[in-house]
């Protein structure tokens, strides 16, 4: 299980996450949804230990990323998967994937690589397993960001806006391949823009409103009159009535 | 009588002061090189002390001229640490020294280049510092610093005629034999000067060689 408990964090005198609870257990997907500043991605940068938080705690499977000695170990439950990719740009797609599972976890580097194109061979990306990221587009790059995640086969699978920095079109191509594996049973804690994808994937939705977190409720719950009864998600939601929900 | 005409000897004479400003080119380069990729090292891994020494060491090496250097090391050290110093070991300190402070600047520079957003992905996967320095940084930081470098080099090995004047028999010391013996400076200092050209020609061929192997390596080239 994957817990946070009264998380939070400021950056100077701004608050930005503010008392914020959430548990994610092994087999859930939970998308957290928010307007931009809300304090979405920086949940996830406390989850995976790139921001330090001045109160609360979250561990991951009972280790707490606040430990220098445990983070290690909680890292390696969980894999992310960037905004803006953030690919190794010296590194052919394949040598993306394989860096970590080879220089981490210590596996054999032949059946690694073997894993990293098979993984590729999934997203659709077989043929260009050998490029660099420079070479591929947007959707591709994020496509072999997703591969580089799986490939430590992680017990949580933590998506920050994944689609954010690409076109309608690139985002249906990573879309796709997230709606596999959200069926396919791999829990993710999912920060995102797409709410439509997000109500269709996720078996919880929670909210976050200025660094607290307003709504924690199953899907169906959050998009029906339980959900509207909150002011600020009605509000929310209503904006977002040109797109088919 | 004075004689002032050439020999073929000259030549040999000319070869073996060539040959000493490039075997102290060479030796200082790879000892400041690899004094100033370390330097570098500490920095990264924000070494306490160790790194405001380093930085201090690089500020005094870079702003100060190589020939008070020299002197300082020829002359002051020997006196200060009651040792002996030939001149040749004397050259090949402040030479090393000086390649240090600069390789220390360009390493530093081309590791900075390099964008936070992959370090941080790294991080995250779990990667130690010292896996992220040697797969991540190294390679790419190698790119972006080896045209600097080969500048570097380029003006190192002029830097080194300085060490004539502590009695090093280097190529342009061999020169100012000649010269003074042959009376024909025109004649000499041209030789002299273009043996220099041809060996800054071949360093920087080099450079760019390598240069263009490690940018194909990251094929910027768009989609």
């Amino acid at each position: 299980m994957l817990s946070v408990n009264g998380l939070c964090k400021s950056f100077g005198t701004h608050k930005v996450l503010d008392g914020v609870n959430l548990t994610l257990n092994p087999g859930e997907v939970v998308s957290v949804l928010g307007a931009s500043g809300s304090g979405k991605s920086t949940l996830i940068r406390c989850i995976n230990g790139l921001e330090t938080f001045e109160a609360g705690a979250i561990t991951v499977d009972g280790f707490d990323v606040a430990k220098p000695k445990e983070l290690a170990e909680a890292r390696r439950r969980s894999a992310t998967v960037f905004q803006q990719f953030n690919l190794y740009p010296h590194m052919t797609a394949v040598e993306n994937i394989a860096l970590a599972p080879v220089e981490v976890l210590k596996r054999p580097k032949a059946e690694v690589i073997a894993e990293a194109r098979a993984l590729l061979d999934r997203v659709g990306l077989a043929h260009r397993a050998d490029a660099y990221p420079a070479q591929l587009s947007g959707g591709q790059r994020q496509r072999v960001g997703i591969c580089r995640a799986l490939a430590m086969q992680p017990r949580y699978l933590l998506l920050d806006e994944v689609t954010s920095a690409l076109d309608p079109e690139m985002t249906a191509e990573v879309l796709d391949i997230l709606k596999v594996l959200a069926t396919t049973g791999t829990t993710m804690l999912f920060v995102t823009h797409e709410i439509a994808f997000a109500r269709s994937i996720s078996h919880r939705i929670v909210f976050l409103e200025k660094g607290e977190l307003i709504a924690d409720m199953p899907s169906a719950d959050f998009f029906s009159e339980r959900g509207r009864s909150l002011p600020r998600v009605a509000q929310f939601l209503s904006k977002l009535q040109g797109e088919a929900l | 009588m004075r004689y002032t005409e050439f020999t073929p000897y000259d030549i040999v004479l000319l070869l073996q002061g060539l040959s000493v400003t490039l075997w102290l080119f060479v030796a200082s380069t790879l000892i400041g090189g690899a004094l100033g990729l370390g330097f570098a090292v500490v920095r990264y891994y924000r070494v306490l002390l160790l790194r405001q020494l380093v930085h201090g060491l690089a500020e005094l090496l870079k702003n100060s001229p190589v020939l008070v250097q020299l002197f300082l090391v020829f002359f002051g050290l020997p006196v200060l640490m009651k040792i002996n110093l030939t001149p040749s070991q004397a050259a090949l300190i402040t030479l090393s020294g000086n390649t240090a402070a600069f390789v220390y600047v360009i390493a530093v520079s081309a590791i900075e280049a390099i964008s936070r957003d992959q370090i941080e992905a790294a991080r995250v996967f779990g990667l130690t510092r010292w896996t992220i320095l040697r797969r991540v940084i190294a390679p790419q930081a190698l790119a972006f610093a080896i045209g600097p470098l080969t500048g570097l080099l380029v003006n190192q090995l002029q830097v080194t005629s300085l060490i004539s004047v502590i009695g090093v028999i280097d190529l342009t010391k061999v020169g100012h034999i000649l010269n003074l013996r042959t009376l024909k400076p025109f004649i000499v200092w041209a030789v002299v000067g273009a043996l220099y050209y041809l060996t800054a020609k071949a360093v920087a061929y080099a450079g760019s060689r390598l240069e263009r192997r490690l940018r194909a390596h990251t094929d910027w080239k768009g989609v």
